[in-house]
C-alpha cells in the first residue's frame, strides 16, 4: 500500500461527480436556483480539484519514488483465454502521465470555477456540469492508461463530450435559421472519426505485430524487432518492423491531425468555439486537442525507430520528418488565417492550432520534451486568454442589455454580435482586470519575455534551428504571424475608442470568473521556470553528470517517461541533437520576431477601424487573400454540399427507396409473406401435414395389411415360429459360414 | 445294446403310434396311441441304461399326465369333442400345406445332418451307474438348486390352476 | 447292417417323433391333442437327451430328463386348466374358434 493506490481515486472522483450531477442535478437546480447552482457547481469544480490533489500527490510520490512508472490495476476488462488475449484497465503513474493529469486537473478546476460564473443562469447548467465531468473523467482516462486501447476509450470519450459540448445550445439557431451549434458539433465529429479512424487501424497494425496493446510490451517489442533486425509476417510476407512502425506512426499521425487540429482535418476547430466559452478554454484550447501532442510523445520510441532506421512513406519523407511539417506548416497557415477573423473566439482558435502545430513540428523533431514544454504553457496563455474572451463577451452582451432594456430601448438591430471585434474598442477602461490578464496571456502567446510562451517558443525554435533551416524559417514566420495577430486583436478589442454602444456599457466580469483568471495570470508569468535552459555551455557541461537543480526541470522529470532519451543513449536510435543551452542569437530573433509582429500590427491598426462597419485596412492586399487556406472552403463548398446530397441519397434512396421500400418492403417482407404463405399452405399443409398425416394413414394401411396376418389363430402363431425355427437352423447350418 | 432289428421295430412301433396319435379322430384313441409311444419310448430308455427315467416315463407320462389327458376329455365330453372337425377351407389349405413343407424340410435337415456328420460311430461309451441312487447323488448334490426352483415351478403351476379351475358362484358371470 | 445301433440311430428317430409331434401342433384344432403334440415333441427330446448321456457317459442328461418331465407335468396341468377354462365360457375347445388376438 502506497500513495499510487490512491490513483484511480481521479477517476472515480469526477465519475461520482458527473453521477450526481447528471442524476440529480437538474432537479436540485430547478427547486432552488441560486442554491442549486452553487451545490452543482461546487460539487463538480471539488471533484475536479480533489482529482488535481490526488494528482499532486502522485506527482510527489513519483518524485520520491526516483520518477519510475506504477502500474495500478484496476480490474480486468476483456479477457479471451482462447486467443490468449487480455486487456487489463490499468493505470500508468508515470511523469508523463502526472504532467498531462496536472494539466488537466489542474487548469481544468480554474475553468470550472469560472464556469460557475459563466453559465449562471443557464437552464441547463447541470447538463454542462455533467458534461464537464464527464469530459475529466475521460480525459484521465486517456492519459492514465497504460495501453493504446484505454487510451483509445478516452479518446473517443473526449470526443464524445467534445461533441456534446460544442452543440451544447443544439437548438439555438444563427441568423439564417441554421442550428449552427449543432453543426458545428457534427463537423467536429466527422473530422474525429477520420482521424480515429487511423488510430484504430494502427492500433490493428500494432496488435498485429505486437500481440498487446499495453505501451511497455509494445515499445519493448518494438526495440527488441529493430535490434534483432526480425521481419513482422503479414500473410507470409515479411516486412521489416521499421515499415510497419512507418505505417503505425502515419496512421497516428491522421488520429493527431483530427484530434489536435492539424492540417488537413483542422477545419472543425474553430466551429468548435460554438461552444460555450469554458468549452473552448478547456476542451479546445488546453487539454483535448492536446491528447494527440500526448499521443506523440507516449509513441515516442516507435517515432524514433521510424527516423533511426531511416524508413521513407512511399520514398518521399520520413513519418517524424512528415510530423514536423505538417505542425510548422499548420502553426504557419493557421496563423495566416487568425489575420482574417473578426470573432475574438475564432482568433483565438486559429491560434490553438497553429500553437498545436507548434508542439506537434516540435514532437516531429525529436523535442518531446518541447512539446510537452509548450503543452503545458499553452494550457496556462490560452485557457486565460479564452476566460479573458469569455469575460470580454460576458462584458459586452451585459452593455448590450443595458442599451437594449435601459436607456433608449428603441432596440435597434444593426447586427450586432458580441463577440465580433469590431464592435468592441477602449474596453481596458472598463473592464481593467480583464485587460491586465488579457495582455498577460496575449504577450505570452506572442512570445515576449519572460513570460511562459517565451520559453517554450523559444525552445522549439531552438530545436527547428538545429534540426532543419526551412522549418525554422516557416516556425519563425509562424511565430511573426501570431505576435501581429495577437497585436491586433490587442488593439482592435482593449484600446482606440468604443466602436458600439455596446463596448461603452460593458462592464466588469463578476470575482468568479475574474478571480481564476488572475489564477492563470500567475501562472502564465511563471510557468516558464519549468524548464529554463542552461544560461552558457560551461553550465550545461557541469550539469551534465548531474542534472539536478534549478535548470531543465522539465526536461529531468519528463526524460523518465521517453524511453526514446534511454535508448538513444545506449545507441539504438538516434534523437536528434537536443540543445540545452539558452542560444542568445535565437532568443533575441524570437523577440525580435515578436516585438516587430506587434509593432507591424500597431502601425497597421493603430485607431482602426474606425467605425464597426470599415473594412478591414488589410482586405486588400495579397496576405489577406493568403490567409484563406481553401480547405474550410472545400470543406464548406463541395464537402458539405456533397456530403449532404449523399447523405440524402443515402437516407431517401439507399435507406428509404432501396432499404427500405424495396429490400425490406420487396425483398424481404415478400419474400417472408411468400416464404410464409409458401410454409403455412404448401410446407406445413402439404409437406408437413402430409408427411404427419401420410405417416398415419401409411401406417394405417399398413397395419391395415400387416392386422391379415395376426389371424388370431394360435396355429399360425406356431406355423411363424416353426418356420423361423426351421430358417435358422438351416441358415446356421448352410449359409453362416 | 441293442440289435437294430429290435431297435428297428421298437421304432416302428413309436413312430406308428405317434402318427396314430396325429390322425385318430377320436381324441380319446389320440391319448391311448400317446401312451403306445411312451411306453415304447419308456422301453428304449431302460434299454439306454436309464431304468428310473424309464420308470418315471411310465408313471408320470403314461401314467399321471396322458390320465389326466383322458380326465379332461371325459370331463368335457367326447362326443363334443368330435364336432371339431379338421377340414381344409380356403387359406387354410396354404397353412397345411406350408407345415408339411417345413416338416419335410426339418426331416430333410435331420437326414442330411445324420448322413453329413457321424456323431457317434459305434462305439457308446461304457456303462455308467445310472441307477435311482447315483441320480439321486447327483441331484440333490450338484442339481440341488434347480431341483428346489423346479418345487417352486410346480407350487406357481398348482396355484395357477387353482386360480383358472375357481369359478365365480356369486356377482360377475363375465368369464 | 450294422451290429449295434448307435447314436444316429437315436437321433433319427428321435428327430422323426419331434417333426410328428411339430406337424401335430401346426395342423390338428383340437386344443387337447395339441397340448399331446406338445408332450410328444419333449418326449423325443428326452430320448435324446438319454441317448447322448448314454452316448457320453454323463449322468447329467439323465438329471435333465428329470427336470423336463416335471416341466411336462406342469406345463400339462396348466394347460389342461385353461381348456377347460376357455370351454366354459366357449364351448368349445376348437383352436381355431379362439381368436380374440385377431388384429
Amino acid at each position: 500500500m502506497n500513495t499510487f493506490s490512491l490513483a484511480p481515486l481521479i477517476l472515480y472522483l469526477p465519475l461520482a461527480g458527473l453521477l450526481f450531477n447528471g442524476l440529480i442535478g437538474r432537479g436540485i437546480v430547478d427547486r432552488n436556483r441560486p442554491k442549486g447552482e452553487r451545490l452543482v457547481g461546487w460539487l463538480a469544480t471539488l471533484m475536479t480539484f480533489s482529482a488535481f490533489i490526488v494528482s499532486v500527490t502522485l506527482f510527489i510520490s513519483l518524485a520520491t519514488n526516483g520518477f519510475e512508472a506504477w502500474f495500478v490495476p484496476i480490474m480486468n476488462w476483456i479477457t479471451i483465454p482462447a486467443a490468449n488475449f487480455t486487456v487489463n484497465w490499468t493505470l500508468q503513474v508515470d511523469t508523463l502521465s502526472v504532467t498531462m493529469m496536472l494539466v488537466v486537473t489542474g487548469v481544468g478546476s480554474l475553468i470550472h470555477v469560472y464556469a460557475i460564473g459563466y453559465m449562471h443562469g443557464d437552464p441547463d447548467f447541470s447538463r454542462f456540469f455533467t458534461y464537464f465531468n464527464l469530459f475529466i473523467f475521460f480525459m484521465l482516462i486517456l492519459i492514465s492508461g497504460s495501453s493504446y486501447l484505454m487510451m483509445f476509450v478516452g479518446w473517443e470519450g473526449v470526443g464524445l463530450c467534445s461533441y456534446l459540448l460544442i452543440s451544447f445550445w443544439w437548438d439555438r439557431l444563427d441568423k439564417n435559421g441554421i442550428p449552427a451549434n449543432a453543426n458545428a458539433g457534427r463537423k467536429a465529429m466527422v473530422m474525429n472519426r477520420i482521424g480515429d479512424f487511423g488510430v484504430l487501424l494502427a492500433m490493428f497494425l500494432l496488435f498485429w505485430t505486437f500481440g498487446t496493446l499495453d505501451y511497455k510490451p509494445v515499445f519493448d517489442g518494438a526495440v527488441e524487432l529493430y535490434k534483432s533486425g526480425q521481419v513482422v509476417q503479414f500473410g507470409g510476407v515479411g516486412v521489416p518492423i521499421a515499415t510497419v512502425l512507418s505505417a503505425v506512426t502515419v496512421l497516428f499521425l491522421l488520429g493527431v491531425a483530427g484530434k489536435s487540429a492539424q492540417i488537413p482535418l483542422y477545419t472543425w476547430l474553430p466551429d468548435a468555439m460554438a461552444g460555450p466559452t469554458p468549452v473552448s478554454a478547456l476542451i479546445h484550447a488546453a487539454t483535448m486537442v492536446t491528447a494527440g501532442v500526448y499521443l506523440l510523445v507516449r509513441s515516442n520510441v516507435l517515432y524514433e525507430i521510424v527516423r533511426d532506421s531511416g524508413a521513407l512513406l512511399f520514398g518521399l519523407i520520413s513519418t517524424p520528418d512528415l510530423v514536423a511539417w505538417v505542425g510548422a506548416l499548420t502553426a504557419f497557415f493557421a496563423g495566416l488565417i487568425a489575420f482574417s477573423q473578426n470573432d475574438i473566439k475564432k482568433v483565438l482558435a486559429y491560434s490553438t492550432v497553429s500553437q498545436l502545430g507548434f508542439m506537434v513540428a516540435a514532437a516531429g523533431m525529436g523535442a518531446y520534451v518541447a512539446a510537452m514544454f509548450h503543452l503545458i504553457t499553452h494550457a496556462f496563455f490560452k485557457a486565460l486568454l479564452f476566460l479573458g474572451s469569455g469575460s470580454v463577451i460576458h462584458g459586452m452582451e451585459h452593455g448590450h442589455h443595458e442599451i437594449a432594456h435601459g436607456h433608449d430601448g428603441h432596440g435597434e438591430d444593426d447586427g450586432f454580435d458580441p463577440q465580433d471585434m469590431r464592435y468592441m474598442g477602449g474596453l481596458r477602461h472598463k473592464m481593467p482586470t480583464t485587460y491586465v490578464v488579457y495582455m498577460i496571456g496575449a504577450l505570452a502567446l506572442a512570445g515576449i519575455f519572460p513570460l511562459a510562451g517565451f520559453w517554450s517558443k523559444d525552445e522549439i525554435l531552438l530545436h527547428g534551428q538545429t534540426h532543419a533551416l526551412l522549418l525554422f524559417l516557416i516556425l519563425a514566420l509562424a511565430a511573426l504571424g501570431t505576435a501581429f495577430y495577437v497585436g491586433r486583436q490587442l488593439i482592435m478589442t482593449f484600446f482606440g475608442t468604443p466602436r458600439h454602444a455596446a463596448a461603452e456599457h460593458a462592464h466588469e466580469s463578476p470575482p468568479l470568473m475574474t478571480r481564476p483568471l488572475v489564477v492563470l495570470a500567475i501562472l502564465t508569468i511563471l510557468g516558464g521556470l519549468l524548464n529554463v535552459p542552461y544560461l552558457t555551455a560551461a553550465q550545461a557541461e557541469r550539469h551534465e553528470m548531474h542534472p539536478q537543480g534549478f535548470w531543465l526541470l522539465l526536461e529531468q522529470w519528463e526524460e523518465h517517461s521517453i524511453p526514446a532519451i534511454e535508448l538513444s543513449e545506449e545507441g539504438v536510435v538516434h534523437l536528434p541533437h537536443t540543445p540545452v543551452v539558452f542560444s542568445p542569437v535565437v532568443a533575441g530573433l524570437s523577440m525580435l520576431l515578436a516585438l516587430s509582429g506587434l509593432a507591424l500590427a500597431y502601425l497597421v491598426y493603430k485607431g482602426r477601424p474606425k467605425t464597426y462597419s470599415e473594412p478591414d485596412r488589410l482586405a486588400r492586399t495579397p496576405i489577406w487573400w493568403w490567409s484563406i487556406l481553401p480547405l474550410n472552403t472545400l470543406y464548406m463548398k463541395y464537402f458539405v454540399p456533397w456530403f449532404n446530397r449523399f447523405a440524402a441519397w443515402l437516407a431517401f434512396k439507399l435507406d428509404g427507396e432501396f432499404w427500405h421500400d424495396f429490400v425490406h418492403d420487396r425483398v424481404i417482407r415478400d419474400l417472408f409473406v411468400n416464404f410464409a404463405d409458401f410454409s403455412s399452405n404448401v410446407l406445413d399443409a402439404q409437406g408437413v401435414d402430409g408427411i404427419v398425416n401420410g405417416a398415419g394413414s401409411v401406417t394405417r394401411r399398413l397395419a391395415g395389411v400387416l392386422r391379415l396376418t395376426q389371424t388370431g389363430y394360435a396355429r399360425t402363431y406356431a406355423l411363424a415360429v416353426f418356420l423361423g425355427a426351421v430358417g435358422l437352423l438351416v441358415y446356421f447350418l448352410f449359409m453362416a459360414n | 445294446m441293442i440289435h437294430p432289428i429290435p431297435f428297428t421295430l421298437l421304432a416302428a412301433v413309436a413312430v406308428a403310434a405317434a402318427l396314430g396319435m396325429l390322425t385318430s379322430r377320436n381324441a380319446v384313441h389320440s391319448a391311448l396311441y400317446l401312451v403306445l409311444n411312451f411306453m415304447t419310448v419308456a422301453v428304449l430308455y431302460l434299454v439306454l441304461n436309464a431304468p428310473f427315467i424309464a420308470m418315471v416315463q411310465i408313471t408320470v407320462y403314461a401314467g399321471a399326465i396322458v390320465v389326466l389327458f383322458l380326465f379332461v376329455i371325459m370331463l368335457l365330453g367326447a362326443d363334443l369333442l368330435r364336432g371339431v372337425t379338421d377340414e381344409v377351407r380356403g387359406s387354410e389349405r396354404y397353412h397345411r400345406y406350408l407345415a408339411v413343407l417345413l416338416a419335410l424340410v426339418l426331416l430333410g435337415v435331420f437326414g442330411y445332418l445324420l448322413l453329413q456328420n457321424n456323431f457317434g460311430g459305434t462305439t457308446l461309451s461304457p456303462t455308467i451307474d445310472a441307477s435311482p441312487q447315483a441320480l439321486g447323488i447327483t441331484l440333490f448334490q450338484d442339481y440341488l438348486f434347480p431341483f428346489e426352483v423346479t418345487g417352486v415351478l410346480l407350487l406357481a403351476s398348482i396355484i395357477g390352476v387353482v386360480i383358472f379351475g375357481h369359478t365365480r358362484k356369486r356377482g360377475k358371470e363375465n368369464a | 447292417m450294422p451290429s449295434a445301433v448307435d447314436i444316429n440311430w437315436y437321433i433319427a428317430l428321435s428327430g422323426i417323433l419331434f417333426v410328428i409331434g411339430a406337424l401335430g401342433v401346426l395342423l390338428r384344432r383340437n386344443a387337447i391333442i395339441l397340448f399331446m403334440s406338445i408332450e410328444l415333441m419333449l418326449n423325443s427330446a428326452n430320448l435324446l437327451f438319454v441317448a447322448f448321456a448314454r452316448h457320453l457317459g454323463e449322468l447329467e442328461g439323465q438329471v435333465l430328463v428329470f427336470f423336463v418331465i416335471t416341466v411336462a407335468a406342469a406345463e400339462v396341468a396348466v394347460g389342461l386348466a385353461l381348456i377347460v377354462a376357455i370351454f366354459r365360457s366357449k364351448k368349445s375347445i376348437n383352436i381355431d374358434e379362439i381368436n380374440l388376438l385377431k388384429g
